[in-house]
Parts: structure tokens; C-alpha cells; sequence
């Protein structure tokens, strides 16, 4: 599956064609759904025996940009009518130099507070995170880890549901500190196989939002971070030995775009009515078998 | 708390410069090699930007008070 190479020596790209549509629509699919994409592009990779696929390749650094920022677009677009009411309320509440009680205004401000833990945390810790982390069996485990989390957010969650003093809120009716507190289970994702969304979802359960709410708020989220995350990474498209073919770039963002899109639709149809555990049981099953097949020397 | 959002500002403003030209290396990647910081250099700057607001609702609110 290595990189096929011109007459004159030079590789001609050390990604293949499938190789491009797999890992397009596995960042596609995975970035949203609570399963950890990070995770799942250290251990199918891995599971596959793809030597030319791993974060030393300049190439593969390079498509997971653009395949991020098709993801990222995706976010935007889907929810680009509540992104334009968020961005001119947030103008107007600056430029008025108060807080009003408008719901976009307020939903924004949460928005800004709490990207600021996980933005801080991925800038100093993304680095050496993935380089103490970024092999196949610890994915697993995290990713193992990662439905654990998802089966106890839940259980938290019935718990809560059973208490009469408590009762479900709308986004808006979070307080600051816990939008913070939203965005720190964030951060969580920086290890390979903890979910952005998973986490920030269960946080989100925990300061009393609906499955549907928790899950907007998580998107809404993880939109500027990985926007930015991805313009920050754009460096690896013009790096030394990046032998980026631009259309197999467009496709592999585009079809990650579309995954995004369709999987963003999804989710926030499936969440009106049901819950975690699937994804929770998903990254258990998964998490311990990679980790198994890790032990056994099975993959690469 | 008008004063510590704007001295913040500037703290974050000139780390981001420093970080920038590559004259502090605390929490990079590059450890002690002085590369320039562009990563660190938008966030330290983000973050100035977000305490000169939070400095603009303090004006605002002492101005509604008076």
C-alpha cells in the first residue's frame, strides 16, 4: 500500500487513493461521533498495516489538515445560520461593551469561555501528548476508556433525572463556569482515543442539558477549535516531503465534508431520542480488541 | 478588575511577541531550540484580545453605575 514512485525517482504521493477515501470518511464519521477520530486513525492504520500511514509521513500530516478543515467546514456550514446570529450578537454585545439577555448572545459568550481551556491545554500539551500516547495500544486503552466514561456519564445522568430538585435546561441557561467546565472534558480529547464529543457531551449531561442540547453545545464547540487547529497545521501542506496531490487533496476533503455533514444531521436526529451507551459500548468492544491484537503483535 | 484585565492584556500581548520571535520557549515543542512560536503566538494574542473585552464590559459597567 506504500506510495507509488515517478520514473525519475521522486514520489509521486506516499498516500494511495484508497487509502485517501478511507481516512476521508473515517475523519469524517469519527470526528462527530462519540468514538474518538484521533483514536481511530492511530488503530485502523494500524489494524490495516499501512507502514506509509503514521504522523512521521509529512504527506499523511498534510491530508489530515485538509481532511480537518473539510470537517471543520462542514460544522460551519450545517450550522451556518446559528453561527451568523451567534457572530453578530457577539459584535453587537462588544460593541454595546455589555451582556444582554438575547439567547445567541449568551449561547457565544459560552461558546468563547469555554474554548479557552481547551485552546490553552492544545496549544502547550498536543505535542507531547500524541508523542507519549501516539501508538496502538494506548489508543486502545483510551478508546476503551473512552466508552467507560460514556456508560458513567449516563449512568450520572439517570441519577440525575430521578432527583426532583434538578430538571433539564436549554444551553443558554448554563452558567459560565460550567461551559468551562464543557470545555476542559474537551481538552480530554488531546489523548488518542478519548472523543472531543463524547467527553464534552457527558459534560454537558452533567450541568443538566438534554441529549440533544449536549450534543449541539459539543458541536458548536468543537467547531472553532478544530477550524483553528487545522489553519494553525496548515504549514504541513507546503513542508518538505509533503507530496500532497491537489486532487486527491480536494476529494479527501471533500468527501470528509460531506461525511461530516451527513454524520452532524445524523447525530442530532438520534440524539433526540436515544443515548451513549451504543458508542459507549462500540469504543469498549473495539478499544479491548485493538488492545488485544496490540499485545499479540498483531498490529503494525 | 479594569486594571487587571488590562494588565493582563499586556502581559498576554507581549508574551505573544516574545513567543513569536522565538525568545521564550516554555511549554513548546521545540524545547530550547528558539524557533518562532506561531501557535503560541496567536493564542497569547487571542487571549489579550479576550481580556481588552472583558476591560471594555468593565468600562461599561462602571459608566452605567455612575
Amino acid at each position: 500500500m506504500g506510495g507509488a514512485v515517478r520514473p525519475g525517482g521522486v514520489p509521486k504521493c506516499s498516500v494511495t487513493d484508497l487509502q485517501v477515501l478511507i481516512l476521508a470518511l473515517l475523519q469524517g464519521v469519527s470526528e462527530l461521533f462519540p468514538v474518538s477520530s484521533l483514536g481511530h486513525t492511530i488503530l485502523v492504520p494500524a489494524l490495516l498495516h499501512w507502514t506509509n500511514v503514521h504522523r512521521s509521513n509529512p504527506t499523511f500530516l498534510a491530508f489530515v489538515v485538509v481532511l480537518h478543515l473539510g470537517t471543520a467546514l462542514a460544522l460551519i456550514v450545517y450550522y451556518r445560520a446559528r453561527w451568523s446570529a451567534i457572530a453578530r450578537a457577539l459584535v453587537a454585545s462588544v460593541i454595546r461593551g455589555r451582556l444582554s439577555s438575547g439567547r445567541d448572545e449568551r449561547i457565544g459568550w459560552l461558546l468563547v469561555v469555554g474554548t479557552i481551556p481547551v485552546g490553552i491545554l492544545g496549544v502547550l500539551l498536543e505535542s507531547p501528548v500524541r508523542d507519549l500516547f501516539g501508538s496502538p495500544a494506548p489508543a486502545a486503552l483510551f478508546l476503551a476508556l473512552n466508552g467507560l466514561v460514556m456508560f458513567a456519564g449516563e449512568a450520572l445522568r439517570r441519577r440525575q433525572l430521578g432527583d426532583p430538585q434538578r430538571a433539564d435546561k436549554p444551553i443558554e441557561h448554563m452558567t459560565f463556569a460550567q461551559s468551562v467546565f464543557v470545555g476542559f472534558a474537551q481538552s480530554f480529547a488531546l489523548l488518542p482515543g478519548i472523543s472531543r464529543s463524547g467527553a464534552s457531551m457527558v459534560a454537558g449531561l452533567l450541568c443538566d442539558l438534554d441529549h440533544e442540547d449536549a450534543a449541539e453545545f459539543s458541536f458548536l464547540l468543537a467547531t472553532p477549535v478544530i477550524f483553528a487547529a487545522s489553519l494553525l497545521e496548515t504549514r504541513y501542506l507546503v513542508a518538505p516531503g509533503a507530496h500532497i496531490v491537489l486532487a486527491q487533496a480536494i476529494a479527501g476533503g471533500c468527501v470528509a465534508a460531506v461525511a461530516a455533514y451527513l454524520s452532524v444531521a445524523f447525530l442530532m436526529r438520534y440524539f433526540k431520542t436515544n443515548d451513549l451507551r451504543p458508542f459507549g459500548w462500540y469504543c469498549l468492544v473495539v478499544g479491548v480488541g485493538c488492545f488485544i491484537l496490540s499485545k499479540r503483535g498483531l498490529l503494525s | 478588575m479594569k486594571l487587571l484585565a488590562l494588565l493582563l492584556a499586556l502581559v498576554f500581548f507581549v508574551l505573544g511577541v516574545f513567543y513569536g520571535l522565538g525568545k521564550i520557549n516554555f511549554l513548546t515543542k521545540s524545547g530550547t531550540a528558539h524557533t518562532h512560536h506561531i501557535s503560541h503566538l496567536v493564542l497569547c494574542w487571542i487571549l489579550a484580545l479576550l481580556c481588552l473585552i472583558w476591560y471594555r464590559f468593565q468600562s461599561s459597567a462602571d459608566t452605567v453605575r455612575r
